[in-house]
């Protein structure tokens, strides 16, 4: 790799699209985005059908949910997607320093949305809401605790990019796994976009 | 990104002139919007519940369109493939969807 000659602050524009294979990489995460939205859309389909099989005396979605949670939820996760192409941005300008502080404030945004949907859910099972409780409950858990894995890992990976570019440098090699991380950031946020409209706020209305 | 037909020698020279934040703002200030709106028409919560559900699920749509657009650069150059892709998974998604809605309690 020729390019691997760069000296650094003199990385080519669009670092991530340097290489073939970082090309490839960002080729193969669409691909696997792709199948992402399969898989979350069979989550949801579940959910949809099982969404009102409550059971008696179990708490329903109405009586469970509180929408100013979710909303904090949503805001964090809103505002961490923005701070994430603000790191893409600074990746794309060649500046090293401010792309991991980027990085650090969207995985600090995680850990407060992973924080917040723990206390949640185990509000929920104090409420008598619990895993086996219903298809309601069980759907809800299967769907929502996927996506907040999703935002377990995606915090675990970036924290290991922030930990590798540190070690690396910001190179052609380090540059793809960046760009890749962020849209995987984006794809958790826009997965959330429809748990809030889907699960919660649709679960409101009824 | 706007300008990419860079000759190769232009590439190490000059000083790339770099998106600038302003329409990342955008973007969230309009998921921010967006979001706003569906939150109220629940909390509002007064006219048919049919409507708020097709009000929901625009918001929803529209705020897939600013972010994948604009933050996964899904509307520039270059991403037909990514398209593909998606869209792939969106018609598979959406059939299991219409499966599970229509079809499991028929």
């Amino acid at each position: 790799m020729s390019a691997h000659s760069h000296v650094e602050g003199q990385l080519p524009h669009e670092p991530e699209k340097a290489t073939l294979e970082g090309r490839n990489k960002i080729l193969g995460f669409w691909l696997f985005l792709g199948a992402e939205v399969v898989l979350f859309g069979t989550l949801f389909s579940a959910f949809l059908a099982l969404r009102d099989k409550v059971g008696d005396g179990n708490p329903t979605a109405d009586e469970l949910f509180n929408l100013s949670t979710v909303a904090i939820a949503t805001f964090i996760l809103l505002t961490s997607s923005l701070t994430s192409v603000f790191a893409t941005q600074a990746l794309h300008a060649g500046k090293k320093n401010a792309m991991i502080g980027w990085l650090i404030v969207t995985v600090l945004f995680g850990l407060a949305f992973l924080g917040l949907e723990i206390y949640e859910f185990a509000e929920y099972v104090h409420e008598g809401h619990g895993f086996t409780t219903s298809a309601f409950s069980s759907s809800f858990y299967t769907l929502v605790g996927f996506h907040g894995a999703h935002v377990a890992f995606g915090v675990l990976w970036i924290g290991l990019i922030i930990g590798q570019v540190l070690k690396k440098g910001l190179t052609v090699v380090t540059a793809p796994k960046v760009y890749v991380s962020g849209l995987y950031w984006h794809f958790i946020d826009v997965v959330w976009v429809f748990i809030f409209t889907v699960v919660y706020l649709m679960g409101k209305v009824g | 990104m706007a300008a990419v037909n860079h000759s190769a020698t232009e590439e190490t020279k000059k000083r790339h002139k770099h998106e600038g934040p302003q329409k990342h703002i955008v973007a969230y200030i309009m998921s921010l919007v967006l979001t706003l709106i569906a939150f109220a028409a629940v909390i509002a919560g007064e006219v048919n519940t049919s409507f708020i559900i097709f009000i929901l699920l625009m918001m929803a749509g529209l705020q897939v369109f600013v972010q994948m657009g604009f933050w996964m650069h899904m509307k520039d150059k270059g991403h037909g493939f990514a398209t593909i892709s998606i869209l792939g998974g969106i018609v598979i998604a959406f059939t299991m969807i219409i499966m599970a809605e229509y079809w499991v309690w028929w």
